[in-house]
């Protein structure tokens, strides 16, 4: 019982270590992926530099120019892009 | 004792780990491929006087006589003040202004022919649909963006053709360029075997666009 301890550390170390990598790299395609459907709307961003997930297809974006946008996708499957104040 | 002794040594490795993962990292900000230089070599000298001279003269393209910028120039000023300027009927090649010559015909064709332009790919839109859906160089959204402009390009042609639009073709043809443009800046970096396809399929898209008759196919 008392060696079940130290595996347990290690295990989940080696799960954080392998994690964090992927975890931020899906992050960065995300905030790719919004930083061109904002793009493609036209409107003023820059680079989004942050992105919470409000619900399932449903992001609030923060943008490197201050700009906030919510995208999500509409009951009739178009992508919005809506303006935060 | 012996326990904590194994446990770090056990750790070790782990914690390597760990410095290889955060080193592992993507930076925030990515770093460009360096753009590779395409510039056209200089046709006109250096301008640097003082430059030590080759060993054997190179010859001046005619081109250097052209005004092509204030490079030229200087070196124009340069040459005329050093008395090397060589006239234009002078460079040219003796063969070229020699009237009396008669022009000799080959005596066999020569064995290669001048190699045709490629003709274009034939169209195949459907391959084109499922490479943009396949690929990974766009985004879930982005993929779903793209869509919704392309249908509400095909919604302006039909409205176009039912005459209840009041957009000319002119119109329908710049909003098409610049769809098109949108989605080559999405793909040109990361999957340049479908960009090139579909700038090759350019002309051809257009065609089943802009003919009445082959839009009302490809709606059916």
């Amino acid at each position: 019982m008392i060696n079940r301890t130290p595996v347990l550390i290690q295990a989940l170390f080696v799960a954080a270590f392998i994690a964090g990598p992927s975890l931020a790299a899906g992050d960065e395609e995300l905030k790719k992926d919004m930083t061109a459907v904002i793009a493609l709307q036209g409107l003023a961003c820059g680079q989004v530099v942050a992105v919470e997930v409000n619900a399932e297809n449903d992001y609030a974006c923060t943008c490197k120019d201050g700009n906030r946008y919510r995208v999500y996708v509409s009951a009739a499957g178009r992508v919005v892009v809506e303006k935060q104040k | 004792m012996a326990a904590a002794t194994s446990m770090r040594l056990t750790l070790i490795p782990f914690l390597f780990l760990l410095f290889a993962g955060c080193a592992a990292v993507t930076p925030d900000v990515p770093v460009a491929p360096k753009p590779e230089v395409v510039a056209p070599k200089p046709i006109s000298p250096p301008p640097n006087a003082m430059a030590p001279a080759p060993s054997t003269p190179l010859p001046v393209p005619a081109a250097t006589t052209s005004h092509t910028g204030p490079s030229t120039a200087v070196t124009e000023k340069k040459s005329a003040a050093r008395g090397t300027e060589t006239p234009v009927a002078a460079t040219r090649p003796p063969a070229a202004s020699a009237s009396s010559v008669t022009v000799a015909k080959p005596a066999t064709p020569p064995a290669t022919a001048p190699p045709q332009p490629a003709a274009p790919p034939a169209l195949d839109l459907n391959a084109l649909k499922e490479q943009l859906k396949e690929t990974k160089a766009i985004g879930v959204f982005t993929k779903l963006t793209l869509k919704n402009q392309v249908d509400d390009l095909l919604q302006q042609f039909r409205d176009f053709y039912q005459g209840k639009a009041k957009v000319t073709m002119a119109q329908l043809r710049r909003s098409y360029d610049l769809l098109l443009m949108k989605v080559l800046s999405l793909l040109q970096d990361a999957d340049q075997k479908l960009a090139s396809a579909i700038v090759a399929s350019r002309e051809a898209i257009w065609g089943l666009l802009a003919d009445p008759k082959k839009f009302a196919t490809l709606e059916g």
